[in-house]
C-alpha cells in the first residue's frame, strides 16, 4: 500500500520536473520530424500507395507503427499529453504560490547592507521627507510598496509579479488551445464540394459524395445553405503561372432565398451559416448528353480529373479523363472519356509527338469508348476512371464540342433542314458545351475563437515572462544626526542580475534626487 | 524605369552589396586577428554601405515585382541576409559594443546570399495566389526578422560560444598544471547568463580602456553565451507570432489553421527546440554548453525549415483537379 503511495509519489514528482517536460517537449519535436519525413495518409496518400507498391514488407511496417499518421497516432497522443499533464502538476503549485505572493506583501529585510546591491546616501533632509519621495519613486517605477519600519522609517518594495503570472498565462493558455481543437474539430466537419458552373448545391451530408470528415460529436446539423456558383475563371500569367481563381456566384439560405452574391477567392473565403467556402480546386466539367434512340440517358456537367503528370511533363499539357455510367441498359454499360480542352493540342501531339499547354478552352474535344459488361462486378469505385478489366469494348471515337455522334457509326450526325437532330436508333454522345467545374472546400469549425484567444494569451504572457524581472529594494532613512538623513538602498534581484546592477545604479540616484529640494521640482 | 530596368538595378546593387560584405568581412577577420582600429572602421563602413546597396536592391526589386519584395525564396533569402547584418550592427556593435563577430556573421550573409543568387534567383513575377494575401506582410515579415534573429543568436554567436568556451577550459587546464591553483578558485567559468560580465563595454578594443584586457580573439564565454541567451529570448516571442500569423493565414487560404504540412511542422519543430531551450537555460544541470548546443540543433532545424522544406520536401498544394 504505501509501496503504491510511494511509486505514485515518484511519478507525480517526475511530472513536476521541468527535465521531464524538456525531454517530453523534445520527444515531440523528434516524433513530429518522423511525421515529416515519411509521407502522411492525410496530406499525401498517392505517395503512400506508391509506398506500398513500391516497398510493401516497409509500408506494412510504418503502417503498423502508425508512422502514416504520426500526429494521430497512439504514440504521438500520448507524448502530448503526457507532457500536458507534466504541464498542469507544474502549473498547479505555480499558481497557487503566484496567488500566495501576490497576496502577500513585501517583508521588511534587517540588514541591508548584506545584499549584493546596497548603496549609502547622506541627503539634507529629515527621514519623513526621504521616505516621502522613496515611496513615489518607488511606485512610479511599478513596485509594490509597503511601510516597514524597524529603528528608523523605512520601505520594502518589490515588483515584477507579471514575470511569473504571465509565464503563468502563457503555460495554461496550451490547455486553451487543446480544448479549442476538441470542441471545434469535435463538433465540425470538413469537406470538398465539386460543383460545376450553372450548378446549385446545397450544403448536406450526401452532396458531398463521401469527401468529408465530420467530427466525433458532429450530430449532422449541417447547415442546408445553397451556393449557386455562374462562373469559374481561372487566369495565368507569364510561364501559366496562376495568377487567380475565382468563383462567382450567390449563397442562398436553406429555403432557396438569395443572401447575397460572393467571389470566392484564394485568401477570401466567404461565410454562411456558419458554414466557410474556400476556393480549393478547380477543373473542366463537359456537359454530356447520352442518348438510346433518341431517349436521355444521362445529361449534365461531368466533373473531369487529371492524372499527376509523368517527369519533365506540365501539367497543363495533360488531357482530363472522366465516365458516364449507364446502369440502366442491358448489358450496363459505361464511357469512358478523355478531354482535350485544346484541340490544337491533340493534332500537336499527333504530328510531333509533344502536346501544347492548354490553360484554355479552344475547340475542345474528346475521344470516348464505350464498354459493356456488368459495371458493378468491380470492386474499384472511381468518379473519373471506370474499372475495363471485366468489360469488354464496344466502340470509341471522337466527339468535337456542340456535336453529335452515333456511336455504332462513329460518325457525326449532321442537323436536319430544320435544325433538329435525327438522333440514331443506338447511342449517341452530345458533347454541347464545355464547362469548368470548382471544389469548394466547405468547413464549420466553432472553435477558431477560442484558438485566437489562446494565441493572444500565449503572446499576451511570453512577453513579461520573458522580459520582466523580479526586483526587492529595500530604503531605510536614518538620521544622521544633524538635520540630513542617510539613505541607505539594499537590493536583489532574481533574473537578469547584470542589468539590476545599472537599474539600482540608476534607482538609487532617483530615491536620492526625490527629496533633495534640487530633484523636487523635475 | 521600366520593370526590367528596376530588376536588373536590383540585381546589381545585390551584387553591389555581396562585393561590399564580403570585404568588410575580410576586415573584420583582420580586425579579429591584428586589433587595429582602422581595419574596424573600414570594415564597419563597408558594412553600412553593404547594407544600403542592400536595402536598395530589395526595395528596387519590390518596385519591379510592384509588390512586397519577399514573395519567393530568392527574396527571402536576400532579406534574411540583409536582416542579419542589420541585427548585428544594432544589436552586438550597437548595444553589446562587440566589435570582434562582424567577421562570422558577414560570412553567413554572404554564404547565404551566394545560394541564393545560384541556386534560387528567379526574374521578379506577381505572386502566386496562395501568397497574395495582407498576411504576407505580416507573417513572412515575422519569420524573417525571427530566422535572422535565431540565425545569430542560435547560430553564428552559439558557435563562437562553444569555441571561446572550449578555449578558456583548455586554458584554464594548462594553468592549473601549471602551477598550484589559488585557494579559493582563480579564473571561474561562470556559464549563468546573468553572471556579472567579465568584460568590460568596449573593452575588446586595446585603444579603447586603460584595463589592460587579455588579448583573447574573442569576447570571453560568459558574454557569448548571454548575448546568444539574450537574442534568442527576443527572437522567440516574434517566431511564436510567426507561427501564429501563419496559422491564421492558412486558416484563411486553405480552410484549416494546422495541417502538418511539411513547412509548418518545420516551423513547429524548431519552436519546440528554443522552447526548450529556454527552459533549459532555467533548469539547472542544463545551463552553458548542453543548453548551446540545444541552440544549435534549433539552428539546423530552422535550415531544414528554410532550405530543406523549400526545395526538398514535397509540398502539397496544388490548385488543379479534384481533391
Ligand atoms: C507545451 C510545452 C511548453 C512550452 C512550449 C513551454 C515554453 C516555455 C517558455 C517559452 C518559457 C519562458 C522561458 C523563460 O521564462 O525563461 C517557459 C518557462 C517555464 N516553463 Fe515552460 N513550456 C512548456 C512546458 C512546461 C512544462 C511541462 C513545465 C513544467 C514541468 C514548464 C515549466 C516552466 C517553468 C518553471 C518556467 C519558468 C522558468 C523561468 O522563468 O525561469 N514548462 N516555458
Amino acid at each position: 500500500m504505501s509501496d503504491v503511495r510511494r511509486s505514485l509519489a515518484l511519478v507525480w514528482r517526475t511530472l513536476r520536473s521541468m527535465r521531464t517536460a524538456l525531454v517530453l517537449l523534445l520527444l515531440l519535436a523528434v516524433a513530429a520530424i518522423a511525421g515529416s519525413l515519411i509521407p502522411q495518409a492525410m496530406n499525401s496518400p498517392a505517395r503512400v500507395e506508391a509506398m506500398f507498391r513500391d516497398h510493401p514488407a516497409l509500408a506494412r511496417f510504418y503502417n503498423a507503427a502508425g508512422l502514416f499518421d504520426v500526429y494521430g497516432s497512439w504514440w504521438f497522443t500520448f507524448i502530448y499529453t503526457l507532457l500536458l499533464i507534466s504541464l498542469a502538476a507544474c502549473l498547479l503549485p505555480r499558481s497557487r504560490a503566484l496567488v500566495r505572493n501576490v497576496r502577500a506583501r513585501p517583508v521588511a529585510a534587517r540588514e541591508l547592507d548584506g545584499f549584493r546591491h546596497y548603496a549609502e546616501r547622506t541627503i539634507p533632509a529629515d527621514p519623513e521627507r526621504v521616505i516621502t519621495g522613496a515611496r513615489r519613486v518607488l511606485r512610479r517605477r511599478l513596485f509594490r510598496v509597503e511601510a516597514a519600519n524597524g529603528r528608523a522609517p523605512g520601505l520594502a518594495a518589490d515588483k515584477g509579479l507579471a514575470r511569473e503570472a504571465g509565464s503563468l498565462l502563457f503555460h495554461w493558455s496550451f490547455f486553451l488551445i487543446l480544448i479549442g481543437i476538441v470542441w471545434g474539430k469535435g463538433t465540425g466537419f470538413t469537406g470538398f464540394a465539386v460543383i460545376a458552373e450553372g450548378e446549385t448545391w446545397t450544403e448536406a451530408h450526401a452532396n458531398y459524395d463521401g469527401n468529408i470528415r465530420e467530427g466525433r460529436f458532429f450530430n449532422e446539423d449541417h447547415s442546408g445553405v445553397q451556393i449557386r456558383v455562374d462562373d469559374f475563371q481561372v487566369t495565368y500569367g507569364p510561364n501559366l503561372v496562376p495568377k487567380d481563381f475565382v468563383t462567382r456566384g450567390e449563397l442562398l439560405d436553406p429555403r432557396g432565398n438569395p443572401v447575397r452574391r460572393v467571389d470566392i477567392r484564394v485568401n477570401h473565403p466567404a461565410e454562411e451559416g456558419g458554414v466557410k467556402f474556400y476556393q480549393s480546386g478547380f477543373g473542366w466539367a463537359p456537359v454530356i448528353e447520352v442518348r438510346d434512340g433518341g431517349d436521355v440517358l444521362y445529361r449534365g456537367p461531368v466533373p473531369f480529373a487529371e492524372d499527376p503528370p509523368p517527369k519533365g511533363v506540365g501539367q497543363l499539357q495533360l488531357p482530363w479523363h472522366g465516365v458516364v455510367r449507364l446502369p440502366t441498359l442491358d448489358p450496363q454499360a459505361g464511357i469512358q472519356f478523355e478531354l482535350w480542352p485544346d484541340s490544337r493540342a491533340l493534332l500537336m501531339l499527333q504530328s510531333t509527338g509533344v502536346a501544347p499547354p492548354m490553360p484554355y478552352a479552344f475547340a475542345p474535344v474528346m475521344r470516348y469508348t464505350v464498354y459493356r459488361g456488368n459495371l458493378d462486378a468491380s470492386p474499384v469505385r472511381s468518379s473519373t476512371r471506370l474499372d475495363t478489366t471485366l468489360l469488354h469494348t464496344e466502340a470509341s471515337g471522337i466527339v468535337g464540342a456542340a456535336t453529335t455522334v452515333d456511336v455504332a457509326s462513329g460518325r457525326i450526325v449532321e442537323p436536319g433542314p430544320s435544325g433538329a437532330i435525327d438522333y440514331p436508333k443506338g447511342l449517341s454522345i452530345t458533347f454541347p458545351e464545355l464547362r469548368r467545374y470548382t471544389v469548394l472546400e466547405v468547413a464549420r469549425d466553432r472553435g477558431l475563437w477560442i484558438e485566437l484567444l489562446a494565441a493572444i494569451l500565449i503572446l499576451l504572457g511570453l512577453l513579461p515572462a520573458l522580459y520582466t524581472s523580479r526586483r526587492k529594494v529595500w530604503v531605510t532613512a536614518e538620521p544622521d544626526g544633524g538635520a540630513g538623513t542617510v539613505l541607505k538602498v539594499g537590493g536583489f534581484a532574481l533574473q537578469r542580475k547584470t542589468q539590476f546592477e545599472e537599474e539600482f545604479d540608476r534607482l538609487v540616484n532617483e530615491l536620492a534626487g526625490a527629496s533633495s529640494g534640487r530633484a523636487e521640482g523635475s | 524605369m521600366t520593370s526590367a530596368q528596376w530588376a536588373r538595378l536590383s540585381q546589381d546593387l545585390f551584387n553591389a552589396a555581396m562585393a561590399a560584405y564580403i570585404a568588410a568581412m575580410v576586415g573584420y577577420f583582420h580586425y579579429l586577428v591584428f586589433r587595429k582600429r582602422p581595419a574596424w572602421i573600414a570594415a564597419r563602413g563597408l558594412a553600412v554601405v553593404g547594407v544600403g546597396a542592400h536595402t536598395a536592391s530589395v526595395v528596387s526589386r519590390g518596385i519591379a515585382a510592384g509588390r512586397v519584395p519577399w514573395g519567393n525564396m530568392y527574396e527571402y533569402s536576400s532579406l534574411l541576409a540583409l536582416l542579419v547584418v542589420a541585427g548585428y550592427l544594432v544589436i552586438v556593435e550597437g548595444r553589446y559594443k562587440v566589435r570582434t563577430l562582424g567577421g562570422f556573421v558577414l560570412a553567413f550573409s554572404v554564404l547565404t546570399m551566394g545560394i541564393a543568387a545560384v541556386r534560387l534567383r528567379v526574374p521578379p513575377g506577381p505572386l502566386v495566389p496562395a501568397l497574395n494575401s495582407y498576411w504576407i506582410k505580416i507573417h513572412v515579415v515575422a519569420a524573417i526578422v525571427g530566422s535572422s534573429l535565431f540565425a545569430l543568436g542560435g547560430g553564428v554567436l552559439t558557435i563562437l560560444y562553444l569555441v571561446q568556451d572550449a578555449r578558456e577550459r583548455r586554458e584554464a587546464a594548462t594553468l592549473a598544471a601549471q602551477a598550484p591553483p589559488p585557494i579559493m578558485g582563480g579564473a571561474s567559468i561562470d556559464t549563468d547568463p546573468d553572471a556579472p560580465p567579465h568584460f568590460e563595454a568596449g573593452g575588446d578594443d586595446p585603444a579603447a580602456g586603460t584595463t589592460p584586457v587579455p588579448r583573447a580573439l574573442l569576447p570571453p564565454a560568459a558574454v557569448l553565451d548571454r548575448m546568444a541567451y539574450r537574442t534568442i529570448a527576443f527572437a522567440f516571442p516574434i517566431w511564436t507570432f510567426a507561427v501564429i500569423a501563419g496559422a491564421i493565414w492558412a486558416e484563411n487560404a486553405w480552410g484549416r489553421y494546422w495541417g502538418w504540412d511539411p513547412k509548418e511542422t518545420w516551423s513547429f519543430i524548431t519552436w519546440v527546440i528554443y522552447a526548450g531551450y529556454l527552459h533549459a537555460r532555467s533548469t539547472a544541470g542544463w545551463k552553458g554548453r548542453k543548453a548551446a548546443v540545444l541552440a544549435l540543433v534549433g539552428f539546423a532545424s530552422l535550415l531544414v525549415t528554410y532550405y530543406a522544406v523549400n526545395l526538398f520536401i514535397v509540398g502539397l498544394h496544388s490548385y488543379a483537379g479534384v481533391p
